[in-house]
């Protein structure tokens, strides 16, 4: 493989704000990688995304695209001379023009006609091209924008929140058209967006970055299993962080600021009642049921033991009271 | 990139600009907009063949553009009211002498430049302007008398920032001296009906109105009234009578408007002939007839209106003075609190 | 580069201006210690004055026009915007004579009180008048932009405030008023700057504010550095509202996104409310435009034929060419200044231009001012004469009207383009790609509200092309000043009359655009 995009050390700070948009940020994307950036608003991925695309120019640090330095304390390319395409949260589609005319104003559009009639055809927006932005769905918007940015063919996608416009069905399926179109196009793809479903669905790799910096570097499953941090933990929704040395084996663990410890990272999900076949060497836990609620097609009840409290799913049909004392067994694996 | 723009910029600036070196012109300053003007301009282009061009504009500011002009300027004339202004631009540098015989021999002594950069054209008296109905003549005597208090709430005057209350008080600057001055305006702005504002024609207008009593204003104000189309302005001026006070002293203040060739001029000769022209008997009597001024030769005058008014004494302090005066005069105002 | 070079070349009079503040003249200590409290004092009266009268004018007619209904309500809808074609001068030349209408109750004062008594209720009629005259013209700025914030409000808040049980007069102070309060202040300081911009009507009724104090002291005294420093004061004062107008417009943004139901019910005035209402719009119609465009009809009827000759048709032709071309010169720079801006994000640009805007605010009289110090340095350095040419006068132009272009085009810009510039970028395009085939179609009614604002302005200015115009140069608005200042009030009113006549269509073309936005 070979590396497309390499930032180091960058770093954007604006006037009048005390703590750095974005601080020292630094890695690498390989060619036809996907990458999605999740962070939660407010913590500098779409600044960074924005300086990638040559909208902002950083304070410091290099930006490397295919062998070419394109951001460097003394070299700038203007964003019209970077080859990456970006697609804007809102698809900044131009108004005056129809789709055609906007899938085709891209620069070097006219030459890769055969490619963008492949792109249109799978996308299946042919039916639309003579009609105007606002005359189209949201949908068929946001993969005009798409074709739009693909029609330069450019050597790095950048996307903007790509799904956060779409209603909740429309997502589910976009998701893997968009998955299937860079795969097939080959297409190395930057993501930014807050949404772990998005993340974790289409990615090869995910970023993780907090107040402008980066946390954490992983496939999903690495980042969603063993979070270095509280706050890259609850990205991918709710988590119990308990204590080191309460597991026998040596578990993927980080140091909490928050309880001053070091804690494991262990999901709802991840556990299972005890039973007789049950491990002997796993974390076992026993406590009195505080709370039984709902949640779709699974039951979570809060588990108190001792001091803390324990949030662990369950099947919807296991009948449970409060004041009910389970033992769980944490199904957890050492990495 | 400045050095390719600028000379570009100049030439089409050029292009624009529409003043004219050609001969047979006279590029003339004027503020002042009368009708007498535009007759005597044409009779003289008749005359001669010389064509005139006019800006109008605010004295003030053609001293002040001609002054940024400095040698470039097109101007060949500065035509103005008030001897003080004149000798103000004269100080400025932006007229020159002219040695010329019929000028001398038109324009009395007191009423031109000691050094010739500036020559009287017309001659205007401050008056005191008086409601027949309710005040007699007897009642009033000089300028400094109307700081006494029986006129308390009964004088109309117009702001200080005109040029011919300036040139007034810097004769009584000239006459009595800085304090008194300084008093006398004091005590005039005390006695005001009404804070300063409006023309002179609108002082006459308080006093018909009954807001105040008397006025001081030009006389030839009170000409243009008499015989306005406009019938309520004829009977204001019906209703007023025209007092020429210092009579037993150093008489009337009186003022001139004139002009001057600037230190710029590309047709000196075309100007000076133009300046002799305007003080020459027949554009004199056109001056006074259109316009109700004075002629040059004050007791010469023929119109029959003017001849109404009466004789009078008029102070013979040099006009130049006015200029030189102006500045302290006008700071004087300031202090009088007379807006 | 050729953006900041516009730039520094437009900030440069102001930027002279400024730099005088801390310059000591020879005398300034005499203006200082004489007259510098009265041009404060009465600057700020006439200036507080007028403020107070044209909010609760404008804010009156506003509440009624678009949250009540009433017959004739249409009519006044657009037509109290009509008094924005008067300028404060021509508005003053028509009420020449409303301060003699009190003249008997003058006397009666004086008779039965004393001298002094008549002599402080003539100070105290001079400002009401003065003020309610500028009132009648400027009025509608505070009327447009209030008008504007309470169609937007929407009426969910409204209606949520009479289902809590409110009353409608309790309705506007508590709810539909504080929230217009940014719109509010954005027309009052429009008004605050046209007050002290004036110089026609207040020299008219001889009120000392610091405008006449400038010319006083540089044609008066003949020191330019005193009125210069008197300028300078003046520009803090206007930083001084800019700031406030700013302040008070960071919560508009928040408030124009309550813009969601425009169904909407007024309240419905009967009898003596109807008549109170239609009373109450039809005062300022009549005192802001009905009666001065009457009287100067009046007037111009009884001018002779002999009047039309050629020049009077020579002075509507250049008064007309001089607005259109510097209008469309004007618009032209502003939309490749706010372009170059949008485009690159250039910082100095922007800051720059905040500077470069300033010219607006300042009263012409001042950025007449400047030019004339820079003409004097060309002339000295370069031998060169730049006064009294048109280039220089659309140059001025572009000084004091640069903002009017500005507002329309940048939020257009702002709008429209910001991101639709970025994704043009992306996609490898040009910058001048971008500007031909995206900004200009997008901004294209942006672009004409922006022409005809500042042919507008132009069309009606005084002092500025008074001072810098050419030989043999005219403009109505400049012959309406001659002919007045000669005393020929009757045949003033006819190029008065030309300047309201030909400013109408387009101020009527600009509310319905306005209308159309909201």
């Amino acid at each position: 493989m070979k590396t497309l995009l390499a930032l180091n050390g960058i770093t954007k700070e604006y006037s009048g704000k005390k703590k750095a948009a974005v601080s020292n940020i630094s890695f690498e994307l390989q060619k036809g990688e996907i990458v999605t950036i999740l962070g939660s608003s407010g913590s500098g991925k779409t600044t960074l995304l924005r300086i990638i695309a040559g909208l902002e120019i950083p304070d410091a640090g290099n930006i490397t695209l295919d062998e070419k330095v394109i951001n460097s304390p003394s070299i700038f390319i203007p964003p019209e001379k970077r080859n990456c395409s970006l697609v804007f949260q809102s698809y900044a589609l131009f108004p005056n023009m129809t789709v055609k005319e906007n899938i085709f104003f891209g620069k070097q559009s006219r030459e890769n006609l055969e490619v963008i009639n492949e792109l249109i055809t799978m996308t299946n927006i042919q039916e639309i091209q003579n009609r105007f932005p606002h005359q189209i769905s949201g949908g068929q918007q946001q993969r005009v924008a798409l074709v739009r940015a693909l029609a330069i063919n450019p050597s790095l996608l950048l996307l903007d929140e790509p799904l956060s416009h779409l209603d909740q069905d429309l997502k589910t399926k976009i998701r893997s058209e968009l998955s299937d179109l860079f795969h097939k196009s080959e297409t190395t793809t930057l993501i930014v967006s807050h949404d772990m479903e998005d993340a974790m669905s289409i990615s090869d790799r995910i970023i993780i970055i907090e107040e402008g910096e980066v946390v954490q570097i992983g496939t999903p499953l690495e980042v969603y299993n063993y979070p270095t941090n509280r706050y890259s933990a609850l990205l991918f929704g709710e988590s119990n962080f308990i204590p080191k040395n309460m597991f026998s084996e040596n578990c993927e663990h980080f140091f909490d600021t928050k309880s001053d410890q070091d804690v494991v990272s262990v999901r709802p999900s991840q556990f299972s009642l005890f039973n007789t076949n049950s491990s002997n060497d796993k974390l076992v836990i026993e406590g009195e049921v505080i709370s039984v609620n709902i949640l779709g097609d699974y039951k979570q009840v809060e588990i108190k033991r001792n001091q803390f409290i324990l949030k662990i799913n369950l099947p919807i049909l296991f009948d449970v009271k409060i004041s009910d004392f389970l033992k769980f067994v944490c199904d957890k694996e050492a990495k | 990139m400045l050095k390719n723009v600028l000379p570009n910029l100049i030439r089409l600036t050029k292009i624009f600009s529409l003043f004219s070196i050609l001969s047979g012109e006279i590029n003339i300053y004027s503020h002042r907009h009368y009708d007498s003007d535009k007759i005597l301009f044409k009779k003289f282009t008749q005359q001669t063949g010389i064509k005139v061009n006019v800006v109008k504009g605010s004295a003030d500011q053609l001293i002040q553009r001609l002054v940024t002009e400095g040698e470039n300027s097109p101007a060949d004339i500065l035509l103005t009211v008030d001897a003080g202004r004149l000798e103000r631009a004269k100080k400025m540098g932006i007229l020159q002498s002219i040695d010329s015989k019929i000028l001398r021999k038109n324009v009395p002594q007191l009423m031109r430049d000691p050094d010739n950069n500036w020559f009287g054209l017309t001659v205007r008296a401050r008056v005191i302007v008086y409601a027949k109905d309710r005040v007699k003549p007897t009642d009033l005597s000089t300028y400094e008398a109307l700081a006494e208090p029986q006129w308390k709430g009964r004088i109309a005057v117009r702001s200080s920032n005109n040029i011919y209350n300036q040139s007034l008080l810097a004769s009584i600057l000239a006459a009595n001296g800085s304090d008194s001055a300084l008093s006398w305006a004091k005590s005039v702005r005390g006695n005001m009906a009404r804070s300063p504002r409006g023309s002179d024609r609108d002082q006459a207008r308080i006093v018909a109105s009954g807001l105040a009593d008397i006025a001081i204003m030009n006389t030839y104000y009170l000409g243009v009234m008499s015989n306005s189309p406009d019938i309520t302005d004829q009977e204001v001026a019906k209703k007023l009578g025209v007092f020429f006070p210092n009579q037993d002293g150093r008489g009337v203040h009186i003022n001139v408007s004139g002009a001057g060739v600037t230190a710029s001029s590309k047709n000196k000769k075309e100007a000076i002939q133009f300046l002799e022209f305007l003080t020459s008997k027949n554009s004199q009597e056109v001056f006074a007839k259109e316009n109700y001024e004075y002629p040059l030769k004050v007791r010469k005058n023929k119109s029959k209106l003017l001849k109404s008014w009466g004789k009078f004494k008029y102070d013979q302090l040099q006009l130049s003075i006015l200029g030189d005066n102006n500045t302290d005069a006008v700071k004087i105002f300031d202090k009088a609190g007379w807006e | 580069m050729f953006s900041l070079f516009i730039c520094i070349l437009i900030f440069t009079p102001i930027a002279l201006v400024a730099l005088q503040f801390n310059n000591n003249t020879e005398n300034w200590d005499h203006i200082q210690q004489t007259v510098l409290t009265t041009y404060i004092f009465s600057t700020l009266i006439l200036v507080l004055s007028t403020a107070i009268l044209s909010t609760f004018i404008g804010v009156t007619c506003a509440w009624l026009v678009a949250c009540c209904e009433f017959p004739g309500r249409k009519f006044f809808e657009w037509t109290l915007i009509l008094p924005l074609t008067i300028p404060t001068y021509i508005a003053a030349y028509s009420y020449y004579d409303l301060l003699e209408m009190f003249t008997p109750m003058m006397i009666w004062i004086r008779s039965n009180f004393s001298p002094e008594s008549m002599i402080y209720f003539n100070d105290i009629m001079v400002y009401l008048v003065t003020s309610l005259v500028m009132t009648s013209v400027l009025f509608p700025y505070v009327y447009l932009s209030t008008r504007a914030s309470f169609l937007m409000q929407g009426n969910q808040l409204i209606e949520a405030a009479k289902t809590l049980g409110h009353k409608p007069s309790n309705i506007f102070w508590k709810v539909a008023l504080p929230m217009a309060r940014p719109a509010i202040i954005a027309g009052l300081s429009l008004v605050v700057m046209e007050t002290l911009n004036d110089y026609g009507a207040v020299e008219y009724f001889g009120i000392p504010t610091f405008t006449i104090g400038i010319f006083r002291s540089w044609l008066g005294m003949n020191d330019m550095g005193s009125a210069l420093k008197l300028s300078s004061y003046l520009l803090f004062f206007v930083f001084f509202i800019l700031y406030i107008e700013k302040y008070f417009r960071g919560e508009a943004k928040f408030h124009q996104k309550n813009d969601s139901s425009r169904t909407y019910s007024p309240n419905l005035l009967k009898g003596k409310y109807s008549i109170l209402a239609i009373f109450f719009c039809l005062l300022p119609l009549c005192l802001g435009f009905i009666i001065p465009i009457t009287r100067l009809l009046f007037w111009a009827s009884s001018v002779s034929g002999s009047f039309f000759d050629i020049t009077f048709f020579q002075v509507i032709f250049n008064s007309i060419g001089l607005a259109s071309v510097s209008s469309l010169l004007i618009v032209t720079l502003a939309t490749i200044l706010i372009f170059t801006s949008s485009y690159f994000q250039s910082k100095i640009v922007k800051v720059a231009n905040q500077f470069a805007i300033l010219g607006y605010s300042m009263p012409g009289a001042v950025v007449a001012m400047g030019f004339l110090l820079i003409a004097g340095y060309i002339n000295q350095s370069m031998g060169y004469l730049l006064t009294g040419t048109l280039i220089s006068l659309t140059f001025a132009y572009l000084v004091r009207f640069l903002a009017v272009a500005w507002q329309p085009i940048d939020s257009g810009m702002e709008k429209k383009c910001d991101q639709i510039n970025q994704a043009s970028r992306i996609l490898g395009n040009s910058a001048l790609i971008s500007m031909f085939k995206l900004n200009l179609p997008l901004l294209k009614k942006s672009i004409i509200v922006a022409v005809l604002l500042i042919f507008v302005d132009i069309f009606k200015e005084l002092p500025l092309t008074l001072i810098l115009r050419p030989f043999n140069f005219d403009t109505l608005a400049t012959l309406t000043y001659d002919l007045n200042s000669q005393a020929q009030l009757h045949e003033s009113a006819i190029p008065a009359l030309l300047i309201i006549l030909v400013t109408i269509p387009p101020i009527i073309f600009l509310n319905n655009q306005l209308d159309d936005r909201l």
